[in-house]
This record gives C-alpha cells, sequence and structure tokens, in this order.
C-alpha cells in the first residue's frame, strides 16, 4: 500500500488552506515532500524490527488533505465550567474541532491554553519558534506526515514561575480521519505543570489509525508531570512520538500507561540539557487478545549531574506481544550523571511474548548507569501462598497482577493512582484469567 | 469419620516431590483442642507434608487420606481447604511486592467468608488488636507483604494471618526457627491465643524450645518419611538431651531384629 503523492499534490494540499501563515506553509511543505521521499521503514532498522510500517500509513490521504479542522469560536465562558478535579480541560466535541477550556486563575497568570491550530495564528511567534523542534521530518517518515498534516491538537505556555496545582486534562480523539495531533508545551524557568494526555477514541467500524506528536520544553528549575494514557478502542493503531527537552535543574516525570488499542506504537524521550537535570519514565503495559505493543524510551544526558530512571512494567495475557527497547545516551563531556534503567514482564499464559533490549550509548567513563529486564510467568508458589489462604484462583492472579503494577502507580501523582488503577481493575475484570 | 470429636485425621498418607517418595505412609489424628507436634531432623519430610495437605501443587499426594472435620481434604484443592478452616504458617513465607498487609489480609477475609463484604466490618479494628498482640508495629499494615521484612517479622507476620484467618486447624511449619527468645515468646503467645479451642493445631519443629510455650499434647518423631515415636511432651525432652541419633539407633535395631 505504498502512498505515492506528487508536489502538486502538495501544493493543492496547500491551495486549500488559505488562513494557516507562510512559516507553517513552509513547515508542512517540506515534511510533506520528506514524507513521500523517504522510503518505508526497512524492517531491520532500529525501532522497526517490531512494528509492521505498513500499518501505520493512512489509508484516507485524499481526505486528510481537502479538509481543516474546524476552527473553534468563543470558547471560554460557555458551555460547561471546568471541573474541580481540573485547572483545564481540551475536548473534542467531534471529530474536527478542539476546545479548551480553563479557570479565571489561569488566565490571570498569563498562562495560554489553546487548541493548536488556533494558536498558530494567534500566538504565531512562540509557536513558530518551538513547533516541530524536536519532531519533525529529520525524526522520520510518521513524524513527517504528522508535521505536514496534522490538524488538530493543543497548545500550552506556562510563563516563568507560573504554577498550576490542578492537572490539565487533554482529552485526544484517535481513530477517524482526523487523529493527526500534536501537543507542544512550553514550561517556562520554575514553572510547574502536570498533564494528563488521555488517548481514548470510541470503537469504530473501520479500523482507527491515529498519530500523534508531543512536545514539551521545559525552563531551568521547571516541574512537569506529562501522563500519557492510552485507552483506545480495540482496533485502534497509534503512531505516537514524544520528546521532553529540559533545562538546568528541571524535572520531568513522564507516565505511560497503555491497556487499548491493536498496535500501540509510542516513541518517549527525554532530553537532559541542563545540569543536575532530572527524568524519570514509568511505563504499564497490560495486553491481551491479540493486542501489541512497541515501545521506546530514550534518556540523553546532554549536561553533567543529570539523572534518569526508568521504570517500564508489562503484563501480557492470551497472545499479546510486546517489545520494549530503551536507550541511555551520555554524552562525552559529561560527568557525575546516573541512569537507571529496569524493565519486567509478566507473562500470564503461554502464546504471549516480550522483547526487553536495553540500548546503552555511554560515552564517559564518569558515570552511575544500571539496567536490568525480567521476564516470566506468575511465580506459582506467591499463588499457591495467596490460595493457602482462602483466595481463589483468580483473584490470587488478579492480586499479584496488581501488586506487580502497584509500586509504579505508586510513584504517580495523587489524582492519577486511583485512574491507573481503575484502568488495569477494568482490563482485569475483562480478561479470562 | 464419624467422630465428631476428631478435628483433623490423615492415614497412610504418601507424599511425592519431583517424583520421589518424601513421605512413606503417615498416619495421625488430632482431636479438638489438642496440639501435636512433629519433630524431627532435616530431610525428614515435615515440611514435605504439611505444604502437601495445604495443597501445593509440587507436593503431590499419591497414596492416603485425609479429612478436616469430616470433610475429604484430598478432593479440595488449596482455595477450597483453607476455606475449610486448614492454615499453614509456612516455613518461608513468600513476598508479595505491591500488596500490603492490610489489603492482602483484607482479600483474605473477605475469601474466607465466600466473598461477604460483611465479614469486614470490624476489620480495621480487630487488625490493630492482632498487630497489638503480635507487637507488630501499626505501620507493617500498609507495607508490602514480606517485602524486605527479617525472618522474625515474615514469622509474626504469619502468625497474624493466623489470628485474623481463625483456622480450625492450624498446620505450623518451624514457625520458631529463626526468631530470637523475645521474638519466640512473642509468636508463641500468639499462637496460644489464636488456636481454636474447637480445632487442632499440629507444630512442626526441630528443636524442643517452642514446646515451652506451645505445649503439646502429643509429640510424634518424624525420620525418613514415618512417625517414628508418639509420646507425650516429656518426648521432646528426651530427644533435647539424647539427639535424634537416639531414636534413629532404636529404630535401627528393632529393624534389625
Amino acid at each position: 500500500m505504498e502512498t505515492i503523492v506528487s508536489e502538486n499534490r502538495a501544493i493543492n494540499f496547500r491551495a486549500i488552506d488559505k488562513f494557516e501563515p507562510d512559516w507553517l506553509y513552509k513547515i508542512r511543505k517540506t515534511n510533506w515532500q520528506a514524507y513521500n521521499q523517504l522510503p518505508l521503514p526497512d524492517r531491520a532498522q532500529h525501532l522497526w524490527r517490531y512494528s509492521k510500517p505498513e500499518q501505520f500509513l493512512s489509508a484516507n490521504i485524499d481526505a486528510l488533505m481537502n479538509t481543516l479542522p474546524v476552527l473553534p469560536k468563543h470558547i471560554n465562558g460557555n458551555g460547561r465550567p471546568v471541573s474541580d478535579e481540573y485547572a483545564a480541560i481540551g475536548y473534542n466535541p467531534d471529530d474536527k474541532t478542539t476546545l479548551t477550556k480553563m479557570s479565571e486563575e489561569l488566565k490571570q497568570k498569563k498562562i495560554i491554553f489553546k487548541d493548536l491550530y488556533l494558536a498558530t495564528r494567534e500566538n504565531e511567534d512562540l509557536v513558530s519558534k518551538y513547533l516541530g523542534r524536536l519532531i519533525n521530518h529529520n525524526s522520520g517518515k510518521f513524524e513527517a506526515f504528522n508535521m505536514a498534516l496534522w490538524n488538530g491538537g493543543y497548545f500550552l505556555y506556562l510563563p516563568d514561575n507560573a504554577v498550576i496545582e490542578k492537572p490539565i486534562l487533554l482529552n485526544r480523539h484517535a481513530g477517524g480521519l482526523y487523529a493527526i495531533s500534536r501537543l507542544l508545551v512550553i514550561v517556562g524557568n520554575n514553572a510547574q505543570v502536570t498533564l494528563i494526555d488521555d488517548y481514548s477514541g470510541p470503537y469504530r467500524e473501520t479500523s482507527g489509525n491515529s498519530n500523534g506528536v508531543v512536545e514539551i520544553f521545559g525552563g531551568e528549575s521547571s516541574q512537569i508531570r506529562y501522563v500519557n494514557i492510552q485507552r483506545q478502542a480495540d482496533n485502534c493503531i497509534s503512531y505516537i512520538t514524544q520528546r521532553a527537552e529540559i533545562g538546568k535543574g528541571a524535572s520531568i516525570y513522564s507516565i505511560f500507561g497503555a491497556v487499548g488499542g491493536a498496535t500501540t506504537k509510542v516513541n518517549a524521550g527525554t532530553i537532559l540539557n541542563g545540569r543536575g537535570a532530572e527524568s524519570r519514565m514509568y511505563g504499564i503495559v497490560f495486553g491481551n487478545e491479540s493486542q501489541h505493543f512497541d515501545y521506546h524510551t530514550m534518556h540523553h544526558h546532554k549536561e553533567s549531574e543529570s539523572q534518569s530512571n526508568i521504570n517500564f512494567k508489562v503484563v501480557l495475557k492470551n497472545k499479546a506481544t510486546s517489545s520494549y527497547t530503551g536507550l541511555i545516551r551520555i554524552e562525552k563531556e559529561t560527568a557525575n550523571c546516573e541512569a537507571y534503567q529496569e524493565n519486567r514482564n509478566l507473562l500470564l499464559n503461554k502464546g504471549t511474548r516480550a522483547e526487553s533490549i536495553p540500548e546503552l550509548e555511554i560515552l564517559t567513563d564518569q558515570v552511575r548507569c544500571t539496567h536490568g529486564a525480567t521476564m516470566g510467568p506468575i511465580d506459582q508458589n506467591m499463588l499457591f501462598y495467596l490460595k493457602s489462604r482462602g483466595v481463589s484462583h483468580d483473584e490470587a492472579v488478579k492480586i499479584v497482577i496488581s501488586g506487580f503494577v502497584e509500586p509504579t502507580i505508586a510513584q504517580m501523582p495523587g489524582e492519577l493512582q486511583n485512574l491507573m488503577r481503575g484502568l488495569i481493575m477494568n482490563k482485569l475484570e475483562g480478561a479470562q484469567l | 469419620m464419624s467422630d465428631n470429636n476428631i478435628v483433623f485425621a490423615m492415614h497412610d498418607i504418601h507424599v511425592e516431590v519431583e517424583g520421589k517418595e518424601v513421605v512413606k505412609g503417615l498416619s495421625l489424628e488430632i482431636k479438638r483442642g489438642e496440639k501435636h507436634a512433629i519433630m524431627g531432623p532435616n530431610g525428614s519430610g515435615k515440611s514435605s507434608l504439611v505444604n502437601a495437605l495445604a495443597g501445593h501443587p509440587n507436593y503431590v499426594i499419591t497414596k492416603g487420606e485425609a479429612y478436616i472435620n469430616g470433610k475429604n481434604l484430598l478432593e479440595m484443592d488449596a482455595t477450597a481447604r483453607a476455606r475449610s478452616g486448614l492454615f499453614l504458617a509456612f516455613q518461608y513465607p513468600m513476598a508479595i511486592p505491591g500488596v500490603t498487609v492490610a489489603n492482602f489480609l483484607r482479600s483474605a477475609v473477605k475469601a474466607k467468608h465466600n466473598g461477604d463484604d460483611s465479614a469486614l466490618k470490624d476489620f480495621r479494628k480487630e487488625l490493630m488488636d492482632k498487630f497489638q498482640l503480635l507487637e507488630i508495629d501499626k505501620t507493617f499494615a500498609t507495607r508490602y507483604l514480606n517485602d524486605g521484612f527479617s525472618g522474625g517479622e515474615k514469622k509474626r507476620i504469619e502468625i497474624l494471618q493466623m489470628a485474623m484467618l481463625k483456622p480450625l486447624v492450624a498446620l505450623l511449619d518451624e514457625t520458631d526457627s529463626g526468631l530470637d527468645i523475645d521474638a519466640l515468646r512473642i509468636v508463641s503467645n500468639g499462637i496460644n491465643a489464636s488456636a481454636p479451642s474447637d480445632g487442632g493445631v499440629l507444630l512442626v519443629t526441630h528443636y524442643q524450645r517452642i514446646l515451652n510455650y506451645v505445649k503439646p499434647d502429643y509429640v510424634h518423631v518424624m525420620m525418613h518419611g514415618r512417625l517414628v515415636r508418639s509420646g507425650g511432651s516429656e518426648l521432646a525432652f528426651q530427644l533435647e538431651e539424647k539427639g535424634y541419633d537416639w531414636i534413629e539407633n532404636e529404630v535401627f535395631q528393632i529393624a534389625e531384629v
């Protein structure tokens, strides 16, 4: 299903849009050309050994090229207020529209939160400076595709010292035609925010295909929590690339929780671009039936005394498969960096398959780095211990699985712990154990 | 099994582990309110016996019968055995990371009452009472079960579970090993306080010292997969004095004759 589209098509693509600023058109055009010129990734290529690239091609290019997102009108002040749980929410009332709402408090703090498409016009200076800086056509064919054709997403900007106590919830439509989205987050020095990026696409007749890009920029001493939840319908295929770049003394906690979808391919990474920067990543994947998860994480230490830690847990049932590859790169000029990586896989029955591949590129001696992986079924002695207390077999399995992921959940922000536990429990209730 | 006074009985029990017979025909009856001790050297088959009775899949009962409260134990899986009132205090309790002591016990108490939530009405208070009984710090309620616990702490938590689950028949597998003298006293108090008046206790041990606190009505000596001698609590003192060789020699000599 090779897609060949000529240069003319790219120009046509532009011709339908009379509103976009020139700089954006240029980026889109470059990326569109790159997308068409880049071959499909070779299966022997890094990151492509475990998922077929064809499945991430969109079957709806024509429709995508001839449709623009609906520009939101005046949203704040209309409709539902933001619930007490969140400082702001973004959601899709339908396939084509992205709406955002935020509290008065956030407006007073000069925080900007809006549809990304709207922001390219209303906040042109900021958006044009950052959009595509971390993820673009140099990242790969599907990243080029996203940059060329993105048609939805969110823009969040926190000025220096702005602190948002409650999380911001982003509902992401996935599947369907209009699921090429970007999230651009700029967090000023000393600013703090928690983002919940919730992919929860509904079931569709034809398999949904979504392509998401997340770019996060964290200023000096900023504190960011980014939570990516993937609970899409059974037939969704998603491709998500996420990069955060954080400065001196900044910290980011990134959490990836995935229970949904048919195929989920995620490439997530943090660039530690300042002395003493800290990144922690947590992953919880729970797959059953024939679900496939392909996660790559990257920690790139560019400056001294930066720290990273990854704890990635996978539970697989039925014929579900998972691959985890984790890259740690530590530059030569750095000193006293610390990097840890742990990947644990619980395989509930024969027929599941998991891969775990650490990738270490450590160019200096002045470093502390450890990595470890485990893979195996539930310990029969553990089950027996629980059963000897009167707990049924199924309940014992549930308790052991909950326990397996619980230490990771306990590291999450308080308000998210119950959400994550709920997702795991729902999955456990639904799965035949 | 018409004798209602017998709470636990086994007849001619044989146990295999990985195809090797480790218990070779063992019979024992426990009447209500009785405490029995099985003593024996390492490798005599004591732990295999109690694990097999509790239903561990690696310990296969190849022959014999066992009854708890008149019910056929060997027709039940491990879960059903526990729900019938059987309890095994493990020699080496498993750690279950991510599951707190309190949540684990809540699941167990609920399971024992066939999923009835009303069984949990006074759970919190009862748990705290039992923590006090076993002199366990309250913070253990929210720690992950046996995860990073010392040997002595694990043994206290085992008896805490016995106290919470109130079994009819408790099999205690070397609960005294790894305990210092103070902990031994505390754990023994816990066992005595939790031993049901209408049930039974079967205590497996190497050493006589726990029997100073948990006083057995009967002491049995196990060697090479069989009970070779039974008696009152005085037998434990004789063993302590003369060692297992004494019995080994006597049994051996009888066999020679």
